[in-house]
């Protein structure tokens, strides 16, 4: 097991070095320069190009990425180039917030889904079922931004029961989670529909129910268990998702989030900000998929890692 | 999706009253900012938010009133030599940073000299270009700036290259803000100024928190406390005042029509004179654009008056020169060009274009400008001309306009002090072509010559006549759509006594505005 943490952190030092220069490469290519974003409206050609000096901007695009690496290397991403800022401080004080709302998110996608989706398994065609479908249906086709605008101006603005947006509390919490997690609700539910219905017919159900368990301890215990692995598949992607930028929710809700940080980032052409948060997002995203791996191994012993 | 939402907010707004509750705070919560500061150090203000917060925090030595007119600040007079190119500042006695430093003329000077230093990275020294010497220093061809000095602690001198009787308005610009000695490296986050304001907390996406400077030497704020949020989403920000959550709304473009419907939501709103002008700059080197008929012929094919109508509700005021009507040098008699399609054809036969033009009419994918562009390409193609609408986010777009490679573009120029030249100057000079702001590469000697001139006149009356003529001769050589001036729509809940939305963006401290709590609980029914 060690050994499979291990070599998997090894092999995602090459993915990360991929992701950079891909990266690097791609904002070069893109049209936008970043001095044109930082001297406004209004400015000159001296100006411009004395600041594509101080940023190095001139340098050729090898030794640039060499620069920019050997800093990565020892821990610095930089400084932004709009707000001179170190980029690691901006990330960190953000990341925390991202966080926050997706865990929100993923928690109730886990407890609003997959209940959901084991009582629609129970009772194929039932009330259950078809209201499971129905809020399956709405989840997946409606956008989140078109979604979140709706629960602000219902839980907010008329009933004034929640916060219309900022950062806090749970209060503040509630509306963008449900917003984010509307989607993951939608999947989970069907996904654990599908995957319980193959679990309950199967043999060993069976056998569970002739040995006489509580009907309990049979959907719980032995159907759910062995349904599990395409549930935290689902989990584990969409986790990685919400983590990695819910852009459209932090906008909707004024969310101080990273997915707000790398939009502004790239409107204002602020290179080390981008790159340090794909970066760091990359990272993100690989140790989500690890974890989900180990999951695998949790949920359904005949997995193993050697 | 977004025509859903604005269908469905009336109704939903309609069904829970006029303004929300007062929720009992003395907290003045701004929410007219959509993203972040850049910073908070003034010589790094180059956006609107970063210059809002650093004229709460900073004096420069003259001010902007809410109406726009330059007012001494830490300048309490100025003379000028009669050649208008030797000011004079008395500075204020007796005015302390936050920090408990006294604020002397050396500051003036050692801030002026950030602001154009560029290791400093501000990348935006042209207010300060006038002065003596400041140009070479900025592009690292001098040690020192010849054109300031400052004799004793209450006096600068400022020496500048050529008269520029305008020169104390730019003061005004938050970039000309007075920081202290000392500049730490973290000084754009814990900034220290003079202004009415000392910086609570800031965190970032979310809000700035003031508290009162009560040795503040204009009078200390009379509120509590002052939160600018920043709320990306405007249909947020209505949500939020909706909520009775914050003081001041911008209103958005595509919903004033629903507040100005909105017998009660109306009583909440504001006006302010523009000083934004929306235009399509024609690019008059490119093919046949070169050609001031086929440019003529482009601005005649607009229906502009319809257009305002429909697309912003009419709080456009038609432009018929780049002066808005509210500045000294705009010709209230002058006629724009009419929409006259017969005469844009005409006009395009004569150019020996019969059979019409292709041209590429770029627009960033802010929604207002794709829609506008989607009108506009509509009308050119009553007069044959074919206009190909090319989107690009709003960096992109503007930096293919700097280097000349769009034909039309459409965008606007929101003025940064009260003062015609702000328009000519920038648009249109060829001294400014590309990066300067000119990106219809416009070029007229006569034109050039007129703003030269004007820009060195010390007497107001002939260098307003000057501009007034300016700005005639560019617009009969139409190297823009002239479209309109766009006057914002602010809504100002009704606990919130003294604010009067600003003209020019950083000319309101909100010192004089108060909260009023406990009696009035809810707005009228």
């Amino acid at each position: 097991m060690t050994g499979f943490i291990i070599r998997r952190l090894l092999l995602a030092i090459p993915t990360l070095f991929g992701v950079l220069i891909v990266a690097f490469l791609l904002l070069y290519v893109a049209p936008g320069d970043p001095v044109m974003a930082m001297v406004g409206e209004r400015a000159d050609e001296q100006t411009i190009a004395r600041l594509r000096a101080e940023l190095r901007l001139d340098d050729p695009l090898p030794v640039q990425f060499a620069h920019y690496v050997i800093g990565i290397a020892k821990g610095d991403l930089g400084r932004s180039y709009i707000t001179n800022r170190p980029i690691r401080n901006d990330i960190l004080e953000r990341f925390p917030k991202t966080l926050q709302l997706a865990g929100a998110a993923m928690l109730l996608a886990t407890v609003c889904g997959v209940t959901l989706g084991i009582f629609s398994a129970k009772n194929p065609g039932g009330l259950i079922d078809r209201i499971g479908l129905g809020v399956a249906y709405l989840g997946i086709s409606f956008p989140v931004y078109w979604v979140g605008l709706l629960l602000i101006l219902l839980f907010a603005v008329t009933l004034h029961w929640l916060p219309p947006s900022g950062f806090g509390g749970l209060r503040y919490l509630a509306l963008p989670a449900l917003a984010l997690g509307m989607r993951s609700i939608a999947f989970l539910a069907r996904m654990t529909r599908s995957s319980m219905l193959d679990a309950l017919g199967a043999d060993y159900v069976r056998t569970a129910r002739a040995k006489g368990l509580s009907e309990r301890l049979v959907v719980g215990r032995h159907a759910l268990r062995n349904a599990l692995i395409p549930i935290i598949t689902v989990l584990g992607l969409d986790f990685g998702a919400y983590l990695t930028g819910s852009i459209l929710t932090e906008t909707v809700f004024s969310w101080p989030g990273l997915g707000r940080y790398v939009v502004n980032a790239i409107a204002r052409r602020d290179l080390p900000a981008i790159q340090g948060s794909v970066l760091f997002l990359s990272v993100v995203f690989v140790l989500v998929n690890l974890i989900t791996d180990l999951a695998y191994a949790k949920a359904d012993p005949r997995v193993t890692y050697a | 999706m977004r025509r859903s939402i604005c269908l469905l907010l009336p109704s939903l707004l309609l069904a829970c009253g006029g303004g929300g509750d007062n929720p009992h705070r003395r907290t003045l919560v701004d929410s007219r900012d959509n993203y972040d500061p850049r910073s908070l150090d003034p010589a790094l203000s180059t956006d609107v938010p970063t210059g809002r917060v650093v004229g709460y925090l900073f004096d420069g030595l003259t001010r902007f009133t809410p109406d726009a007119k330059v007012i001494p600040a830490l300048a309490t007079s100025w003379s000028v030599s009669p050649d208008g190119t030797i000011y004079t500042f008395h500075l204020r006695r007796g005015v302390t940073f936050t920090d408990g430093t006294p604020f002397v003329a050396r500051q003036v000077a050692a801030s002026w000299r950030r602001v154009l230093d560029p290791k400093v990275r501000g990348g935006r020294g042209w207010p300060l270009y006038p002065i003596l010497g400041a140009k070479e220093f900025a592009d690292g061809k001098g040690t020192a700036i010849p054109g300031i000095a400052t004799p004793n602690d209450s006096t600068v001198v400022v020496t500048l290259k050529e008269p520029f009787a305008i020169f104390p308005k730019l003061l005004a610009m938050p970039v000309a803000a007075i920081a202290p000695d000392n500049i730490p490296a973290s000084f754009g986050e814990h900034p220290v100024g003079t202004g009415p304001w000392k910086l609570v907390e800031w965190k970032h996406d979310d809000y700035l928190l003031f508290a009162p400077n009560r040795d503040y030497w204009g009078g200390a704020p009379k509120a509590d406390s002052l939160k600018a949020r920043i709320i990306a989403e405007p249909s947020t920000a209505v949500a939020e005042f909706q909520s009775g959550n914050v003081d001041v709304l911008q209103v958005p473009q595509g919903e004033i029509r629903d507040w100005e419907e909105d017998a009660e939501r109306k009583k909440l709103l504001a006006s302010t004179p523009s000083l934004e002008l929306v235009y399509v700059a024609i690019n008059t080197t490119r093919g046949p654009l070169a050609d001031v008929r086929v440019r003529q012929a482009i601005n005649y094919s607009i229906d502009r008056p319809t257009i305002v109508r429909n697309l912003i509700a009419g709080r456009g005021e038609l432009a018929s020169g780049v002066i808005p009507s509210s500045l000294p040098g705009s010709d209230k008699t002058r006629v724009g060009y009419q929409f006259d399609t017969l005469r844009a054809r005409q006009l395009l036969r004569e150019a020996g274009y019969p059979n019409g033009i292709d041209v590429e009419l770029w627009t960033s994918t802010t929604p207002i400008y794709v829609r506008i562009a989607e009108t506009l390409q509509g009308y050119l193609a009553l007069s044959g001309i074919r206009a190909k609408i090319v989107q690009r986010e709003s960096a992109a777009a503007r930096e293919a306009a700097r280097k000349g490679q769009t034909d039309l573009f459409v965008k606007d120029w929101y003025a940064d002090y009260p003062d015609a030249e702000n328009f000519l100057f920038p648009l249109l000079h060829s001294a400014n072509k590309g990066v300067g702001g000119n990106v219809s590469f416009y070029a007229n000697p006569q034109f050039d010559s007129l703003v030269t001139l004007a820009r060195r006149e010390q007497d107001e009356t002939r260098r307003v006549a000057m501009y007034k003529q300016a700005d005639e001769i560019a617009l009969r050589d139409a190297p823009m759509i002239y479209l309109w001036f766009y006057s914002e729509l602010t809504a100002i809940q009704p606990w919130i006594h003294g604010f009067v939305p600003p003209v020019i963006f950083n000319g309101q401290p909100w010192t004089d505005v108060t909260v009023s709590t406990g009696a009035l609980t809810k707005v009228a029914p």
